[in-house]
């Protein structure tokens, strides 16, 4: 492979990458410092009155990195799809969102790093925030939002590609200067994968179970040294024993990042989450600690729904 | 498998509430048995004891079961742990009962007239004691479990009365040592009762309130 050839297969990548992570070309070249939680723009964008400057670094520290919604709403051409949600996620705690299907628990977490930017006649109101910049604010980079606010999806995405470039090659064609073997062996290690995988980096990601693919997304979420992790029903395809890895692997993930969960199976948000949160029909009806939510929830339509009264 | 699952919840408190009943009807035997030194009485508190110790197990094998196959929240979780718990101090009231009824077949209580006294107001009280935490458990009510506690102090101050009462006059009448020492474990056993169903009425606030009020005072100071 010539020069020219090897420039023009990055180029490739890069734009499969942007279209898998986005549509927005990303302006930034050398692999963003975890100093600054900023995920403004760093180009043409003009901040408005009410918005934090372009280029202004978030003066929360890695372990303060939070979301929160004050009355945010999203909008399916009509249909409300969230209704007016305020919320807090606390760093390092894992916070479930639960419900029954369609009350907008999943579009919520998608808004959290805006993948639902790419679906047709999506609009917000509203205010939600990450380390307190507005994600929907016309200065906020989403390439950049999302690189610090990871996503783990419902079946194991994969890349056409061995082990080792699942997890090197969003870092490599972000410009990432270290050592990409040591940052695969960590994002392995941290995934609980390491040991089961490190005989064959070079083996296509296909040739893993469900559970170790699913392992596999989590390590190349990680790679990117995010601040938070956002899952959505990240077990609903995996059986017993796959599912209580990564449970497992959720507990070690919260001492780094902050997590949300979106699940369906209420045992599990019980098992792995510090907070739950509990939507119906759009709106966040209930906010509280696990073991409150799971033993005495405050309001009747929680009781109904995690005791399997409607839902 | 919600309309089934709150059929079974309903059915296993049906068969506590039933098994409530039932320990309560042992302790009304128990204490007509000592009054009444009936040794049929006593007998029938016996035989009526291992049907209360089979109900146990029955009823701890069902919560469990429903515990593992259904994985209960919320208030589903309060009940069984409740009906766990309420059913345990029930058999231990009956055990309670047995003792009491065992001291009929050789306690003459006319011959200590004071003791008889006490016995007989501590009796009454006693019962309805557990019959107001058994009722605050049927109609689930986190008030009417409540007033329990006030109602158990009465029977603790009775209980002291009844134990002075014996340390005074046993060294009067050393002679009827035996009969003190029967009466004293008829008085412990009713006491030992009325802290059961302090105890069932605490599980009932919890039940009802997801608050745990043991080892608090009035004022609900740990």
């Amino acid at each position: 492979m010539t020069m020219g050839d090897r420039g023009a297969s990055v180029r490739r990548e890069k734009n499969v990458l942007q279209t898998l992570l986005g549509k927005e070309g990303r302006k930034r070249h050398n692999h963003p410092s975890k100093n600054g939680n900023s995920i403004m723009r760093t180009d043409t964008m003009v901040p408005s009155a009410s918005e934090p400057a372009a280029n202004e670094v978030c003066d929360c520290t890695e372990r303060s990195a939070h979301i929160s919604a004050d009355g945010f709403s999203v909008f399916y051409g009509d249909h409300e799809a969230v209704r007016s949600v305020t919320l807090s996620i606390p760093p390092g705690k894992v916070t479930a969102i639960i419900g029954p299907s369609g009350c907008g628990k999943s579009t919520l977490l998608r808004a959290m790093n805006r993948m639902n930017d790419l679906i047709p006649r999506t609009r917000v109101t509203g205010k939600l925030f990450y380390c307190d910049q507005n994600i929907y604010g016309p200065a906020c980079d989403p390439v950049e939002l999302r690189r610090r606010v990871g996503m783990v999806f419902q079946k194991p995405n994969p890349f056409p590609k061995s082990i080792y470039r699942n997890i090197a090659w969003a870092p490599k064609i972000n410009g990432y200067r270290g050592d990409l073997d040591e940052l695969v062996e960590r994002s392995l290690r941290q995934a609980a994968l390491w040991d089961e995988v490190k005989d064959k980096l070079d083996k296509s990601a296909f040739a893993l179970s469900g559970g170790q693919q699913q392992r596999l997304c989590i390590a190349r979420a990680v790679a990117l040294q995010p601040d938070v992790l956002l899952m959505d029903e990240p077990c609903s395809a995996l059986d017993p024993v796959a599912t209580a890895r990564i449970e497992e692997l959720i507990h070690e993930l919260k001492t780094q990042y902050t997590v949300v969960i979106v699940t369906h199976n209420m045992q599990q948000a019980g098992r792995v989450s510090d907070l739950t949160a509990f939507m119906y029909l759009g709106e966040l009806v209930e906010v509280n600690e696990t073991r409150t939510i799971f033993t005495k929830p405050g309001d009747k339509r929680t009781q109904d729904y995690i005791t399997g009264r409607f839902g | 498998m919600t309309a089934h699952f709150v059929e079974l919840l309903d059915g296993i408190r049906r068969r506590s509430l039933r098994m409530a009943a039932l320990v309560e009807d042992i302790v009304d035997e128990a204490c007509s048995a000592v009054m009444r030194r009936s040794e049929s009485l006593a007998a029938r508190v016996c035989t009526r004891d291992h049907e209360v110790d089979r109900e146990e197990v029955e009823v701890e094998t069902e919560v469990i079961r429903l515990m593992a196959l259904y994985q209960p929240v919320g208030s589903d979780l309060r009940l069984l742990c409740t009906v766990l718990k309420v059913n345990n101090d029930l058999e231990r009231v009956a055990d309670c009962a047995v003792n009491i009824a065992e001291r009929a077949c050789h306690l003459d209580i006319t011959k200590l007239d004071a003791q008889r006294v006490e016995i007989r107001r501590m009796d009454p009280l006693v019962r309805s004691v557990l019959h107001q935490a058994v009722r605050a458990y049927n109609s689930q009510d986190a008030t009417d479990a409540r007033k329990v506690f006030q109602q158990e102090e009465a029977v603790d101050a009775l209980y002291g009365q009844i134990v002075r009462g014996i340390v005074r006059e046993a060294s009067e009448s050393p002679e009827d040592m035996a009969a003190f020492l029967d009466v004293l474990s008829v008085a412990k056993n009713l006491e030992r009762i009325a802290d059961h169903a302090t105890n069932i009425a605490e599980d009932v606030v919890f039940l009802c309130t997801g608050e745990i009020v043991r080892h608090q005072d009035k004022d609900g100071e740990p």
